[in-house]
């Protein structure tokens, strides 16, 4: 390479300064590039160096600022030694000595400045100084033109810059060179290591504000699972002196530090102030008006914070523009606890209203829309109906066991996870329910969709029922539902095509019997549906009034995953 | 599902066995449609029924409609109590014109 000529060589043929002395040079200037990362004064420090020993009036070091403006990049002088400072001062790129150096990538040796069509001047015009001859050499690391190191007028002599000056600087330009470009690759490793510091002291203080579990039988579990960026997601709940459990659970807008100060903030407000006020409103309308008064613009929090009575089994909650909490009922069906008021941090005097729920063997659960915005199989995101699937799902046992159970889920699919997954389930009596919530296979089949294969399905269907405690009459509508909903998939669903699959699960857990019914068909529309008008005497369309006639709780959907539609039907066992 | 039918009075009694489900329904209706074709009055003997399901039910509305058209009579009678239940849900116990036996609606008629 032109700018890097074999000093070596050039020691060996004697065309040097002084050998000893532009040894010493060169090793005393690459020790301190290799000891410091400290590379602004590096380069004062050897600028001032190569100006003595080369016999310069003044030396300077200028970079591409690449920063401001990729396409028409800046030079800078970084450091510079001589009578006139001009540290700081910015160049157009591709203008002047220098501008040429870099853009050719060559050494420029100018004898007199005057003559030059390219000298622009404009340093000599500010400072009175008077350029007469220049060597300007390009900066090059990794096929890479980083900048340019200049020389300016040479003392003694004729006062002219030579070609042994020209192969030092050049030999003294590439371990300059090397050197900015390892500071440069050490700055920015700090930068990262700064950064990952951050982070982890961010999801640090968000670790520790979560509550340690209550134990079993205790009623409120909550799980936090944080993605790879630190969001505000927080949870907490306690346990008052007078028996009322507090619980919330909250997201706050925005990631990094920021957040994970806000959600500190109000996750130990609430924590304070809840042990003495236990009207969830005034609650959030105490920490809305503080966290008003200090919180960044286009910051908020959603959060859904209550009480739990565990004596009478009630709660009273409030939520403010937070995802709505499922109340899943014993009978299998889910309710939506609407948001009640808007985020905290956005309107300063704002009321809270508090909803009132019966939980009795019911469970609330709260979650993030890092649950729902999860991504499933297929890529999109779960939803509201996705996540009700999942609790459906879950494995039935301790309230800890279903969350795990659920969080195993929502990850599964999913290759980096994009949002803190925070979810929180409350039910009294948890330690005493599990045989409750626990269901056993009783037994599953896969048929043909043939009119045919009905006689059999009926029969087993009637021993299971009877197997587990039906009487007699129970047993015997159960058949008739689960046969009409056989035929429905037989005739509505597959069409009457026979090679269609049918597939019938069911299920007990000591309290229900629950059936589910799955095919391969295409999607059925489920607006179409419905029971007909009795009234109306027709043969047919009487297939789903039975079954709803019947059954406590019956659901249909299309499945998740594959093509085919669902049919969950439940019934307490008498 | 089994069946026979007999004459009984001004009725043709047609009597249905075992279960009554999708794989036999379009058999009974035809059965239905075909005794009132013949013009007579028709009584549907359900006593043998161990089983029915709504598209079982589904013949019995057609047949007691085109009975309707044809101005003949339709009832049904014996229904065993797993017909009835069924009758039932579908709310169509008040609806057809229900006897115990045949002798009974034959002289319940008169």
């Amino acid at each position: 390479m032109n700018s890097t000529p074999d000093v070596y060589a050039l020691l060996e043929r004697g065309e040097v300064y002084s050998l000893e002395d532009q040894l010493e040079l060169l090793a005393d200037v690459t020790q301190s590039f290799a000891e410091s990362l400290e590379i602004e004064a590096t380069l004062r420090n050897a600028i001032e160096k190569f100006m003595q020993y080369m016999d310069a009036e003044a030396a300077s070091i200028f970079l591409l600022d690449t920063d401001a403006d990729p396409l028409n990049p800046e030079l800078v002088c970084r450091a510079c030694a001589g009578p006139v400072d001009i540290s700081g001062l910015r160049l157009p790129g591709d203008k002047g000595i220098i501008g040429k150096t870099v853009m050719s990538r060559t050494c420029q040796i100018v004898r007199d400045v005057s003559k030059d069509p390219d000298f622009a001047g404009q340093v000599d015009a500010g400072t009175g100084f008077v350029t007469r001859s220049i060597l300007c050499t390009p900066l090059i690391v990794r096929q890479k033109c980083i900048g340019a190191l200049e020389l300016i007028n040479k003392r003694g002599g004729d006062g002219l810059f030579d070609d042994r000056a020209r192969h030092l600087l050049g030999a003294l330009a590439s371990s300059a060179a090397l050197a900015i470009h390892n500071a440069r690759m050490a700055d920015r490793l700090v930068e990262q290591e700064r950064m990952r510091k951050e982070l982890e002291l961010a999801r640090e203080i968000q670790m520790h504000l979560l509550p340690e579990p209550g134990g079993d039988g205790f009623p409120v579990v909550g799980m936090n699972v944080p993605a790879r960026e630190v969001s505000g997601d927080f949870y907490d709940f306690l346990k008052r002196d007078d028996g009322l459990i507090y619980f919330s659970l909250a997201d706050v807008s925005g990631k990094g530090m920021n957040a994970a100060l806000l959600m500190a903030k109000v996750s130990s407000l609430l924590h304070h102030l809840a042990r003495e006020i236990s009207d969830p409103g005034e609650l959030l309308a105490r920490v809305n008006t503080e966290v008003c008064e200090s919180i960044s613009h286009g910051m908020f929090v959603t959060i859904v914070a209550g009480f739990l009575d565990p004596a009478k089994r009630m709660i009273e909650l409030a939520n403010a523009g937070h995802q709505p909490p499922l109340l899943h009922h014993v009978d299998g069906s889910f309710e939506e606890i609407a948001a009640t008021a808007p985020p905290l941090g956005v309107v300063a005097a704002c009321a809270f209203p508090v909803t009132t729920l019966k939980l009795d063997d019911s469970s609330l659960y709260i979650f993030t829309d890092g649950v729902t915005e999860s991504l499933d199989e297929s890529n999109s995101p779960l939803g509201v109906d996705g996540f009700i699937k999942l609790v459906r799902d879950a494995e039935f046992g301790p309230a800890t066991r279903r969350l795990q159970g659920i969080v195993r889920e929502l990850r599964k699919p999913v290759v980096s996870q994009r949002d803190d997954i925070t979810l929180m389930v409350i039910e009294t009596d948890g330690d005493r329910r599990p045989d409750a919530m626990k269901t056993q296979q009783i037994f599953a089949l896969h048929f043909r969709a043939e009119p045919e294969r009905l006689g059999p399905v009926r029969a087993l269907v009637k021993r299971a029922a009877q197997s587990f405690g039906c009487s007699e009459a129970l047993a015997d509508k159960l058949v008739i539902a689960v046969n009409e909903a056989c035929m429905n998939v037989i005739q509505h669903a597959y069409r009457g095509d026979s090679s269609g699959e049918v597939s019938l699960e069911v299920r007990t857990n000591g309290t229900q019997v629950i059936f589910r019914l799955e095919d391969q068909a295409d999607p059925i529309d489920l607006q179409g549906v419905k029971p007909r008008d009795l009234d109306e005497l027709r043969p047919g369309g009487l297939g789903v009034h039975f079954i709803r006639e019947i059954m406590d709780h019956s659901e249909m959907g299309h499945l998740e995953h594959m093509r085919g539609n669902y049919l969950e039907m439940r019934k307490a066992i008498d | 599902m089994q069946y026979n039918s007999r004459s009984a009075g001004t009725y043709t009694v047609l009597e249905l066995k075992g279960e009554v489900d999708l794989s036999c329904s379009p058999d009974a209706r035809k059965q239905i449609l075909q005794c009132l074709d013949s013009g007579r009055h028709l009584l549907v003997d359900l006593s043998a029924v161990t089983y029915i399901d709504s598209s079982g039910v589904a013949s019995l509305v057609e047949g007691y409609q085109t009975a309707k058209k044809k101005n003949l009579r339709f009832g049904l009678v014996g229904v065993s109590g797993a017909a009835m239940g069924v009758l039932q849900l579908a709310r169509l116990d008040k609806v057809f014109p229900i006897h115990s036996s045949t002798e009974e609606r034959i002289s319940a008629d008169g």
